[in-house]
């Protein structure tokens, strides 16, 4: 997330305080107290009033447990929060499904349907091109003002563009509009619902939501569980794009993960690296087989977008399983039976987790840097380590968009093979058609990209760093150790 | 010649997390009339979140004053009424 605003505060302050009760132990019998504590009685309200706001703090912290609204029954509204941490503490992982992220429906402000609205700017002027021009006769005179009807405009825009007063203006609902697969929209009620059969699980709703309606299913307390439980290994899988997440390099980082708990570090970049050389040697054996374009398939949202969207183009993709599941698979190997839990920028990895044997859990940034938060833990203060496995700068550059075609590319060269790179940089409407009609379109060799986020990894929305702030470490790194 | 404004910005943990990291495009986002004004400085935790009281994060010091739950606009209206 890059930039701050006041729902990310909010679900950030949430976290600190979820984990400080485990760091007590209070967690089973306190956890009731965090929408007191966070909505305290004499504070202003945000929403109507203070039970509506800690309404809404109980149902973001069901989902910071691991929980999904959606899936609440009538008779659940009237449970404590303490039975949804015995329910985590019970069933553990297979309280998590394929729903990734949850939408509040009591938070969700029903963004109105109709794009268009007049505002107070209108002059009620005689004109009146709106009205006249409207396709749909959406339009009357209410005290002298234009208004619109929401149940009957289409959103053609005509009016807008009509008025000489610009006092029409366009209104997005934000979660939709942002949405590159048109996966979330409106039941009869208004309230948002993301349809599974067609979220790519990017994130970008969530991100964009201005009252922080939808939320990730955490799995904070399945991880921390482990974390504090000394009988218990975990390892913490930090992924490329975590270079400059604390304002600074890696070193102080992995010694503020041993600090907080975890067992080991170790840098998915590694992981990246063996993608890198596999993907290559993939690359080489299709083209040697004929084939024109091999693309990419580390990025998770990409590959459920072919999945479920663009099913034409999957025969074009990588069979090359991604650096996160690499390094779990040596992870696996190195310390059997310890919980792996990757540490990422991303949402899509947790669904990718979930399919796969490699990865235990996934946790965001922001949910990391909460921890430390609430541990107390200083990352600046921190001395430096080494990570347990160290990567190359190949698999760190893994980080940003580029980093993937530019190691294949130039793998293939050094082994004989000329190829060309194609990025495609962010996934939106016009990448989508161009990606489906991509095996028409390239015309040499190519080597194709594919980064969901605009910029790459460093540009996720579980991000606490400005991207370019965090990418000036990444090239202090790569400088130092090229 | 130092310079009339010494920005001091927290990069404690906390501080970062909570809205702070923000803070680091300060330089880029300053309007270009106060550029000449100011020094900026990023420090380990300043400690201001450990005082006990009610005060915010993330914190910025302007010279001695500690500012609270600062942003890049309240930074920028500071700098312009002193």
């Amino acid at each position: 997330m890059t930039y701050i605003n006041n729902a990310a505060l909010i679900k950030r302050q949430l976290m600190v305080r979820l984990a400080r009760m485990m760091f007590a132990g209070s967690l089973g019998t306190r956890v009731d107290y965090i929408p007191l504590q966070q909505a305290p009685r004499e504070s202003e309200s945000v929403r109507c009033c203070i039970h509506h706001d800690r309404a809404v703090l109980r149902y973001r912290l069901m989902a910071l447990l691991g929980f999904a609204i959606e899936n609440e029954k009538p008779e659940d509204e009237i449970r404590s929060l303490a039975s949804y941490v015995a329910e985590a503490d019970q069933k553990g992982g297979t309280r998590f499904d394929d729903k990734i992220l949850t939408v509040i429906d009591e938070a969700c402000s029903s963004c109105v349907r109709a794009n268009y609205r007049v505002t107070n700017a209108c002059r009620g002027c005689v004109a009146r091109q709106c009205i006249m021009n409207c396709p749909k006769k959406a339009i009357h005179i209410e005290s002298g003002h234009a208004v619109i009807d929401e149940k009957i405009c289409v959103s053609c825009g005509i009016c807008a563009k009509a008025c000489p007063y610009h006092s029409i203006i366009y209104q997005p609902i934000p979660c939709e509009e942002a949405c590159p697969v048109n996966a979330i929209s409106q039941d009869d009620r208004g309230k948002e619902k993301i349809d599974e059969a067609k979220c790519i699980h990017c994130g970008r709703c969530l991100q964009a939501c201005p009252f922080g309606a939808i939320m990730e299913r955490s799995e904070m307390f399945d991880v921390l569980r482990d974390v504090l439980n000394p009988a218990k290994k975990t390892i913490a899988m930090v992924a490329p794009a975590i270079v400059g997440q604390f304002n600074t390099g890696l070193g102080k980082l992995v010694t503020a993960l041993k600090k907080l708990g975890f067992d080991h570090v170790v840098e998915v970049a590694f992981g990246a690296d063996l993608t890198a050389e596999q993907e290559t040697a993939e690359f080489i054996e299709r083209v040697e087989h004929g084939s024109i374009c091999m693309t990419s398939s580390c990025c998770p949202a990409y590959v459920e977008a072919v999945n479920k969207h663009i099913g034409n183009v999957k025969p074009l993709v990588s069979d090359t399983p991604s650096p996160m599941q690499l390094t779990g698979e040596w992870v696996g190997r190195q310390w059997p039976g310890a919980r792996r839990v990757f540490i990422g920028p991303c949402v899509a990895k947790r669904a990718e987790a979930r399919k796969g044997k490699n990865v235990d859990n996934v946790l965001t940034f922001e949910e990391l840097g909460s921890i430390l938060v609430a541990a107390d833990i200083d990352v600046m203060e921190c001395f430096d380590t080494e990570p347990d496995q160290i990567a190359s700068s190949i698999g760190r550059k893994f980080a940003i968009a580029g980093g993937v075609a530019g190691a294949v590319v130039g793998a293939a060269a050094a082994l004989g093979v000329n190829a060309e790179e194609k990025l495609f940089n962010g996934l939106d409407q016009k990448a989508f058609a161009t990606l489906k009609a991509v095996d028409k379109i390239i015309k040499k060799t190519t080597f194709i990209e594919v980064m969901t986020c605009e910029g790459g990894c460093m540009h996720g929305p579980g991000v606490i760093s400005n991207p370019a702030v965090a990418r000036s470490f990444l090239e202090k790194m790569l400088k130092e150790k090229p | 010649m130092s310079k009339k404004f010494k920005i001091t910005i927290c990069s404690g943990t906390a501080c970062y997390v909570l809205g702070g990291a923000q803070l680091m495009m300060l330089e880029d986002l300053l309007p270009a009339e106060l550029r000449d004004e100011v020094e900026i400085v990023g420090s380990t935790c300043l400690q201001a979140c450990r005082r006990g009281d009610n005060a915010q994060p993330p914190f910025v010091k302007i010279n001695d004053e500690l500012i609270e739950s600062a942003s890049i606009a309240r930074i920028v209206d500071y700098l312009r009424r002193h």
